[in-house]
């Protein structure tokens, strides 16, 4: 093996262990995150402990600054509070979000569009397939600094697309209602316009917002090329600004996944 | 005021009526009220009003057993154990119950706004999203936004102007529920709540709501809460009935008692991905036991024991949890 520091080969690694490393990395030093069940929790994680062991985790149901000696496997679980600095309540942290204390946050979906408008409520609109609803999703893509969102994608083009066919969470660019006029974010929010989505996810590659909160492809990940990434896109993603090759996780970050994070193979099976 | 009467889980759901407005304390899987929804459905109430931050195992089981009429709140699922509510998606999707979604700042607003007496709260959360859409405002199109029921509102939420900064800010109405049920880990004879672990929105919940029920894994002495009031979480004068009910939070979790039956609700979401599974489903775990002691009996001691916490760390230390 290579030292710690270095990159694994392909093969060394799962598509889920890329996942979580690159979503481990938007993380920085000192920031306030919050994180949502399963992956999300093991990217807060990794982070902390790799370059921003200083970074605060909140999850929604009220704990802050937990310091689990076992993976929590949901936001409310008793392991999420140990060593916490305070375990509270809804109010005291989505209010602290809706001032403006939360840099990061992680989100899933089950679709996302071209501004990073995020759907988990109706798979087809209201007339479609029901899903479990926004939960904190939109709150915390309305409301925090930058949000990270983790989504599959291999297979899975019909999640990629021009226009999420219900708008959980707001992205870069929503309708104002009730006059339905397409505006960007910052029209609507005024004093409570913190950011905005920053990164997309995949298991295919990273994605990230231009100055017109359009998504483009950052890097792709090993074994995919850019093409690959926007034929798997329903839209027509923007390759242009692609930098190559995303990073693949060091040992470091597997071994922390596997042995310190996540030793009982709950999520990283 | 007088104090909270300690009666039977059989008599203080007896209270509730047919369209009463009802919330629970908890979170998700974590410290619902779950002895209390298997006794709602066995005594058969109808076209419950539910409003809540967020809904979970035990929402979904109140729909499927066609208790609910109107469901408000921002999600329903079962966590890791199961993808989505499927009782209430089956519901929503067949147009078979009235639904409200809201943000989780909306709906905690709701019930923080009725907890203080004022009628309205504001927000910025959301703004922008389909949950604000006018045209999935479904209690205004059913017609329900007429006045005649307490309950809702005259508009959904109202988009305003505020005069300080001229921002333009989401107003989200009050609710004061009839009912709030909570488990909890003690309750004093009295009436003295304290619960251990994180608190959610229980404290909004249950002072939002005219009458409170307090379901406790222990009744203790007053005196033993008031050593240290600062662990405590509500007086006495808030709750109108205590039901001393061991495990009456199974089959979701309990802080430093505990863990959820993840087993459980997993079985239950398969079982519920259709209507006629989950008749099965309750006919076995509802109207197959005489009462919560016998659901008890036919989990067994052995079940029961793997899911106790580790008193020390809040949870379990010995559960096989993965694949490791």
């Amino acid at each position: 093996m290579d030292s710690k520091k270095g990159y694994s080969k392909p093969g060394e690694f799962k598509p889920s262990d890329l996942l979580a490393c690159a979503a481990a990395r938007e993380v920085q030093d000192g920031e306030i995150v919050f994180a949502g069940t399963g992956l999300p929790m093991l990217a807060i994680m990794v982070a902390q402990h790799t370059q921003a062991p200083t970074a605060v985790c909140i999850y929604e149901s009220g704990s802050i600054d937990g310091r689990p000696i076992d993976l929590p496997t949901s936001v409310a679980d008793a392991r999420c509070s140990y060593q916490a600095a305070v375990a509270d309540g809804l109010t005291d942290v989505f209010g602290q979000l809706q001032s403006g204390k939360v840099d990061l946050a992680y989100l899933g979906g089950a679709e996302v569009d071209l501004y990073g408008n995020v759907n988990c409520t109706f798979m087809g609109g209201p007339t479609g397939k029901r899903l479990t609803g926004s939960g904190g999703n939109t709150d915390i893509h309305s409301l925090a600094r930058r949000s990270v969102l983790i989504m599959p994608q291999v297979g899975q083009k019909r999640r990629f697309v021009e226009r999420v066919s219900y708008i959980t969470s707001p992205g870069w660019k929503i309708p104002h209602w009730p006059d339905k006029e397409w505006v960007p974010k910052k029209d609507v929010y005024g004093p409570a316009f913190h950011g905005g989505p920053a990164a997309v996810i995949s298991d295919m590659g990273v994605y990230r917002f231009d100055e017109n909160g359009e998504m483009y492809l950052d890097t792709y990940h090993p074994g995919f090329t850019a093409e690959d990434c926007r034929e798997n896109c329903s839209f027509d993603l923007n390759i242009s600004r692609c930098k190559g090759e995303t990073l693949t996780p060091t040992y470091e970050e597997l071994e922390l996944l596997y042995k310190v994070i996540d030793p009982e193979g709950i999520i990283m099976k | 005021m007088a104090r909270p009467k300690i009666v039977s889980l059989a008599e203080a759901i007896g209270q509730i009526k047919d369209g009463d407005m009802l919330t629970f304390g908890g979170f998700t899987v974590w410290r619902r009220p779950m002895a209390a929804i298997y006794e709602l459905i066995r005594q058969k109430k109808r076209n419950l009003h539910l409003v809540e931050v967020n809904g979970g195992t035990h929402d979904d089981m109140l729909v499927g057993a066609g208790c609910v009429g109107i469901w408000e709140s921002s999600w329903c699922g079962h966590e890791l154990y199961g993808k989505f509510g499927s009782n209430l998606a089956r519901k929503i999707e067949n147009s078979e119950i009235l639904y409200e979604d809201w943000a989780h700042i909306h709906a905690l607003n709701r019930l923080t706004a009725g907890s203080k007496g004022l009628p309205f709260l504001p927000t910025y959360s959301a703004m922008g999203s389909d949950i604000l859409n006018p045209e999935n405002d479904n209690l205004g199109k059913a017609g329900l936004r007429d006045g005649s029921n307490p309950h809702i509102g005259k508009h959904k939420y109202v988009t305003y102007k505020e005069p300080f900064t001229d921002s333009e800010i989401i107003l989200i109405p009050a609710a004061n529920p009839e009912w709030c049920i909570t488990h909890v880990q003690m309750v004093g004879a009295e009436g003295t709540v304290r619960v251990d672990g994180l608190k959610f929105s229980d404290q909004e919940a249950i002072k939002a709501s005219k009458k409170n029920i307090i379901i406790a894994e222990q009744v203790v002495p007053e005196e033993y809460l008031r050593r240290e009031p600062t662990r405590n979480m509500l007086p006495g004068y808030l709750v109108d009935y205590i039901v001393e009910l061991p495990w009456g939070a199974h089959p979701t979790g309990l802080y430093g008692v505990h863990e959820p039956d993840g087993n459980f609700i997993s079985e239950f979401f398969k079982a519920t991905r259709t209507q006629e599974g989950f008749d099965k489903w309750a006919d076995e775990w509802i109207f197959g036991v005489k009462d919560f002691q016998e659901y008890l009996s036919k989990l067994g001691i052995t079940r029961l024991e793997s899911l106790k916490a580790n008193p020390s760390l809040g949870y379990s230390s010995t559960m096989k949890r993965g694949s490791r």
